[in-house]
């Protein structure tokens, strides 16, 4: 189906999230539409799937004017839109799913939905167990049943929002060449994304939005250079490669775990055993819900030990079953992957939540004071806000910005979930320049990533998991991403067996 | 200062004098009244409320120049946040000055209204308050109790009840535990067990008399016991008749539904002469509440200012206890076999003769004597009845 | 993204109109001058200076009630206990007074000692829902429900048990007090007492202050917007919860207190009057303002003292009142959810307590809390 945007405008308040955007796309291919966070991206594709009503300009398919009021009508219309976080969380099973969306039946044909689903996922290449419930699946997987629940539903075209976040390389990999047989078979494909690579592997056309307006378009090959050029309207020099410049290792240690154990719902850690020097950085890789989660909230109280102790502090201080609380008041902090779940309070204002960081004495709040800490604060990490803006209104990377501003000071222990998920180039740039202000101030920091370039750039130790198997702390120069990658992927891992009995000196096993 | 010492004076004078004022009863009301009621429950309740109802709507046929203001369901469930005094104020300022509160419930708002408003005429129905030898004796000059000799209308219930039964087990559905509803049940129980010894020639301990209290006049969804289970319970536990103490009419729908399934069973409700409307077929008759005649005479006291506070409990008009005009309680009776019928009757005419059920020996029902052989209990030892009788089973004081 | 203030009120009178329309049509079908019902209300509860005096005597615990539950709802807890944290509070205000009734202690000491022990057994009687919410996973509606049920019965057991009035136990409740534990009115023949007015006065200012100026204000309202990232930041998630829950259940305990000293002067069986669901919908209706409840609560009392006339005049159920009520929640609700939809999520003083897959995961967070 052919897609036309005809100068779609949307404005938020004073805000236009798309200003006059024109764009056609023809059947039979994968366009990817990039911009750095809140370029307009999402609003774009929001319109298009029916979520949002533009306030001006027309959307055509196939050369005729639709209105798409709602998802349902984008639907009938068929385009369907994969949405960044999948939102099925119910304990139904994977046939359940797949078969609720179907339009006007009050008796679903289980058997004929059965043949379908396992007639589309072999076309695919994907492997469903239909019988599967939904909360066991990876986020990968759930991608991939939606996808297919999408294309049941008779959608022409697709809408993929940030699709390769927080799945493995392998499911990446099997998602890209489903979409190209898709688009092969003539569907056309929005792919929305700020990761250049993906988009030069993936994409036959990129239009860049910045700041609501579409910024230019480009057909492959891509110039990554003139892209970026588009996407921030200037150029971005070359990301730091690795945080471990100082070299020495400091005699500090700021945290310390021993033989610790840990109850997953699906598997139980044991034999944990890590410490962390002050300034340094280490990577947890693995698929998502491989225990990495687990191990980073024991770490913090968040999740409670079944075994082992954990120690804070060059002096030891035992932590073992205390609440997170009592972590924090040790100098530890804890930055979520889900912001706006889990970090943040939507509703209250920026200043209001400085506010709770920094609890000043008294009963009553000094108002003035409060703004005045909120002003600095704001300027000190450069959030596009004001005070006063509600925390839900900043866009994903100044959202991250604010998180990491409620930090208190003189933390020795940083846990960080996905530091710079849904982050252009520039505000992860920030991120890590600031959270490596806080390693040269002697703080350590762990932190959870799916992006191995990430894991590789940043660490200087990496922990790999793979359904509760956990690798001794691995030198980062040791690996390299294929290495990592087999090893999240559960290869490879026979080679560490014989030593980890004597991991604690973790050089040996750069021969791995 | 002296203007000020004689204002205090005339201030203390007038107070206390007022205080003596408040000694005598109302001024007459003159010729016209207008009466308001307060009801318990809806006024259409097909039970106690709608036999008050019934009665002040017979002062309104049978007295010129009286009008009636009420309200009903009160209580402070279905108005919450009110009280009967503040309600009682409200038919007041409809232009009320006889007031009539006509439930046990009310007796403490009734008792402030009464010493709040002593130009007022207040009935409290079914209270004591005004009884010289009663225990809750508390003299009110604006105030009469009223009540009916329920007791008899109980007893040929319970004749009506042994002479119908085939399982020989008989249920009371009973509301709330107090002085009136154990004497109540209690005759249901004399007159029953009468019954089966003199005129059935059975043997009293093959009787089973089985006494089950709601807690509530009438069903309170999540507060009482919910009468249509208590029953059922009855009839699917041998029990063929079911004598309804409560004001609203489950028993005989249940009884109702049961036969209409075919099964043998029969009620008996209460109050109010037509509640066994909701099921001809199975209500054995009804021991009713008429209190058409004692309200008149209320009301013609308050307007001729001939009002004397007094409590009354009054009998039956034992020429015609159906008779609308005179008799305070009446039983009519519903589907009985003839022999069933012709022994009511005889029984009626047993209690015109004298007969005095309420007699000795009788035990409590913990075994304790209740009334030595021979002798007849007074009025305040039926009054104020301290349990159920022996041979009943069933609660006999709230826990 | 935000509307301007003469929309908001255009939506609240316009609420307020489509009720009033509907009931109106309500008693048209039944062949009901709506006009002359509206002016018996009024009348009924503004014709004179006594019914007036009804109203601020019912305006009182529904304001206390209400004080009570916009602490909970802004830390995002449906506390639909408050039904029995007023029994409670009756009960334990008539324990008080029987207790110290011959103590020799000056009345006015016995109510004073009396109320705020009314106000402890309110506050214990929520903390007990707190605690089944924290500790055992009861989610607070269905705890608070089963606690309702719980109060009911024990306040019925008191009523036909240990504490029936000599001789019967009967449902017009214990034996009244003597009058001199009675809360003092302002004339011996009214009914309004003037401390009960005062400390409801005194409760809703408390409360606006703390919700408005106070750390404690803001926890309760991150707590309730979000538990999950609250506990993050370092805010005492449940212990929050649980404060929140004793300092309604302790406004609760002194509305039972009220009804105790100052209207029924005795424990009956529905001493709650169901005080506690008419707050809930003045909290509701007031968009969780604690200034704005302040009149609505008078307009709910109006409704409830006025209604009593629809029976008397009209021979109407005076259940209209809680059809009007009920509507206009409903209509404010509908009106408050047509305004986002046009307008977008205005989240500018609305403590609407989050009852999503966010205070799921906040109940998994306070388990992490003292496990």
């Amino acid at each position: 189906m052919i897609v036309e945007f005809r100068c779609i405008s949307k404005a938020f308040g004073a805000v236009k999230a798309n200003d006059s955007v024109s764009l056609s796309v023809p059947e039979a291919s994968i366009q990817a539409i990039v911009g750095e966070n809140g370029a307009g991206k999402s609003t774009l594709m929001k319109i298009l799937s029916g979520y949002l009503c533009p306030d001006s300009g027309q959307i055509l398919l196939d050369g005729k004017a639709v209105r798409i009021n709602s998802p349902a009508c984008a639907l009938r219309l068929g385009i369907g839109m994969l949405h960044q976080d999948p939102l099925d969380f119910s304990p139904l099973t994977v046939l359940d799913n797949f078969i609720l969306g179907s339009p006007s039946r009050f008796v679903p044909n289980r058997r004929k939905a059965l043949e379908d689903l396992a007639g589309l996922a072999g076309r695919l290449g994907f492997s469903l167990s239909p019988d599967a419930r939904i909360d066991a699946l990876t986020v990968g997987e759930r991608q991939q049943l939606e996808i297919l629940r999408l294309l049941w539903l008779g959608a022409k075209v697709l809408i993929l929002d940030e699709p390769t976040t927080g799945i493995s390389l392998p499911q990446k990999e099997k998602l890209f060449v489903a979409l190209k047989t898709l688009a092969a078979e003539g569907m056309s494909i929005f792919f929305v994304s700020h990761k250049l690579e993906d988009v030069e592997s993936l994409c036959g056309k990129a239009a860049v939005l910045r700041q609501g307006i579409l910024a230019g378009t480009m057909e492959q090959p891509f110039d990554s250079k003139e892209l970026v050029r588009m996407m921030f309207g200037k150029d971005l020099g070359p990301a730091t490669r690795s945080c471990r410049e100082n070299g020495k290792p400091q005699p500090c240690f700021n945290l310390e775990v021993k033989n610790a154990s840990m109850d997953g719902t699906r598997f139980r850690m044991k034999g944990i055993g890590l410490q962390v020097q002050a300034g340094e950085v280490i990577g947890l890789a693995g698929m998502e819900g491989s225990g990495q989660e687990l191990f980073l909230g024991a770490c913090g109280g968040l999740v409670p030990t079944s075994g082992g102790a954990i120690c804070l502090g060059n002096a030891g201080k035992a932590m073992t079953g205390r609440t997170y609380h009592d972590f924090q008041g040790s100098g530890v902090g804890y930055l979520p992957a889900a912001r706006l779940e889990k970090g943040l309070v939507p509703g209250l204002n920026l200043a209001e939540h400085y506010v709770l960081a920094n609890r000043m004495p008294g009963f009553f709040i000094d108002r003035d004071k409060a703004l005045d800490l909120a002003d600095s604060r704001i300027a000190a990490f450069n959030i596009k806000g004001g005070p006063e803006s509600p925390a839900e209104s900043l866009s994903g990377g100044n959202q991250q910005r604010l998180l990491l501003s409620l930090l208190p000071d003189n933390l020795s222990l940083i846990l960080i979930e996905h530091p710079t998920r849904g982050l252009d180039v520039e505000s992860t740039i920030y991120v890590w320049a600031k959270l490596k202000e806080r390693c040269a101030q002697g703080a350590s920091i762990i932190f959870i990533s799916s992006d191995l370039d990430e894991i590789l750039q940043y660490s200087d130790r990496v922990m790999v998991f793979f359904a509760g198997n956990v690798t001794p702390p691995l030198d980062a120069e040791s690996l390299n991403v294929q290495r990592l990658g087999e090893l999240i992927g559960g290869k490879g891992w026979e080679a560490l067996q014989g030593k980890k009995e004597a991991h604690q000196e973790n050089k040996e096993l750069e021969h791995a | 200062m002296k203007s000020i010492r004689i204002f205090f004076l005339l201030t203390l004078i007038l107070v206390a004098s007022s205080g003596l004022f408040a000694q005598g009863a109302p001024k007459a009301a003159g010729s016209n009244l207008t009466i308001g009621l307060l009801m318990v429950g809806p006024y259409n309740d097909h039970g106690w409320s709608q036999a008050n109802y019934e009665g002040m709507q017979y002062v309104i046929a049978k007295v010129p120049g009286t009008k009636l203001v009420y309200i009903d369901k009160v209580n402070p469930a279905d108005r919450p946040g009110t009280t009967a005094s503040q309600l009682g104020e409200s038919l007041v300022a409809q232009g009320a000055r006889f007031v009539a509160f006509t439930s046990d419930d009310m007796t403490d708002e009734a008792i402030k209204f009464a010493q709040a408003h002593p130009e007022i005429f207040v009935i409290m129905t079914s209270g004591d308050q005004q009884w010289k030898e009663g225990k809750a004796y508390k003299p009110l000059a604006n105030m009469i109790n009223i009540m009916g000799r329920m007791e008899y209308g109980k007893m040929i219930a319970g004749v009506a009840a042994a002479m119908t039964t085939k399982t020989g087990q008989i249920g009371y559905l009973g509301p709330l535990i107090n002085d009136e509803t154990r004497r109540l049940a209690s005759s249901v129980y004399l007159g029953a067990r009468y019954a089966w010894v003199n005129y059935l020639k059975k043997d009293p301990a093959q009787l089973k008399f089985r006494v089950t209290w709601i807690g509530y006049w009438f069903n309170i969804p999540g507060v009482t016991s919910d009468p249509t289970q208590v029953v059922d319970e009855f009839f699917n536990s041998g029990c063929d008749v079911v004598i309804s103490g409560i004001d609203t009419t489950e028993a005989v729908t249940e009884a109702s539904k049961y036969h209409s399934q075919g099964k043998d069973v029969w009620a008996i409700p209460y109050d109010y002469t037509k509640a066994m409307d909701e099921g001809k077929s199975v209500s054995l008759g009804v021991p009713y509440f008429n209190w058409g005649p004692a309200y008149v005479k209320a009301a013609k006291d308050a307007m001729a200012g001939t009002w004397q506070s007094h409590f009354e409990w009054n009998d039956p008009d034992w020429k015609n206890i159906n008779n609308v005009d005179t008799s305070a309680v009446g039983f009519k009776k519903g589907v009985l076999t003839v022999n069933a019928s012709q022994t009511v009757d005889k029984f009626v005419k047993e209690l015109a003769g004298g007969l005095n059920l309420w007699k000795g020996p009788l035990n409590l029902q913990d075994g304790t004597q209740y009334l030595a052989a021979g002798k007849a209990a007074t009025d305040l030892q039926i009054w104020y009845l301290p349990q159920l009788l022996q041979g009943m089973t069933g609660q006999s004081v709230s826990k | 993204m935000h509307e301007s203030r003469p929309v908001r009120m255009l939506f609240g009178s316009g609420s307020i109109v489509f009720a009033l329309l509907l009931t109106s049509l309500v008693l048209l079908a039944t062949g009901t001058n709506p006009v002359a019902a509206y002016s018996n209300i009024l009348q009924g509860a503004f014709g004179s200076a006594d019914v007036a005096a009804n109203v601020i005597v019912s305006w009182v615990p529904l304001m206390l009630v209400t004080s009570g539950l916009l602490v909970t709802f802004t830390v995002g807890l449906w506390n639909i206990g408050i039904e029995g944290q007023i029994t409670l509070g009756a009960i334990f205000t008539v324990w008080a007074e029987r207790e110290l009734a011959n103590a020799g202690l000056p009345p006015g000491l016995v109510i004073a000692l009396a109320m705020l022990a009314g106000a402890a057994g309110g506050a214990l009687w929520a903390m007990l829902a707190g605690v089944l919410k924290a500790f055992g996973g009861v989610n607070e509606i269905f705890g608070g429900l089963g606690l309702n049920f719980v109060a009911t019965a024990l306040n019925l057991w008191l009523i036909f048990g240990p504490w029936k009035r000599p001789g019967i136990a009967s449902m017009s409740g214990t034996l009244p007090f003597d009058p001199s534990l009675w809360m003092p009115t302002i004339t011996p023949q009214s009914r309004l007492a003037i401390i009960p007015v005062i400390i409801a006065l005194v409760g809703i200012v408390f409360v606006f202050i703390l919700l408005k100026g106070s750390y404690f204000g803001l926890q309760l309202k991150a707590v309730g917007k979000n538990p999950r990232a609250a506990y993050i930041l370092g805010i005492p998630t449940w212990q929050r919860m649980m404060t929140a829950f004793a300092l309604c259940g302790a406004f609760a305990g002194l509305a039972g207190g009220v009804q105790v000293t100052a209207v029924y002067h005795r424990l009956i069986p529905s001493i709650s009057s169901g005080y506690g669901y008419s707050g809930l919908l003045v909290a509701m209706l007031a968009n969780y303002s604690a200034i704005a409840s302040v009149p609505v609560a008078l307009f709910f009392a109006a409704l409830n003292v006025g209604s009593i006339q629809l029976p008397i005049v009209l021979k109407l159920d005076s259940s209209l009142a809680g059809v009007i009520q009920g509507f206009l929640v409903l209509f404010v609700l509908l009106g408050n959810g047509i305004r986002t939809r046009i307008f977008g999520r205005q989240d500018s003083h609305g403590a609407r307590p989050a009852r999503s897959k966010r205070s799921k995961s906040g109940r998994q967070c306070e388990g992490d809390d003292h496990e």
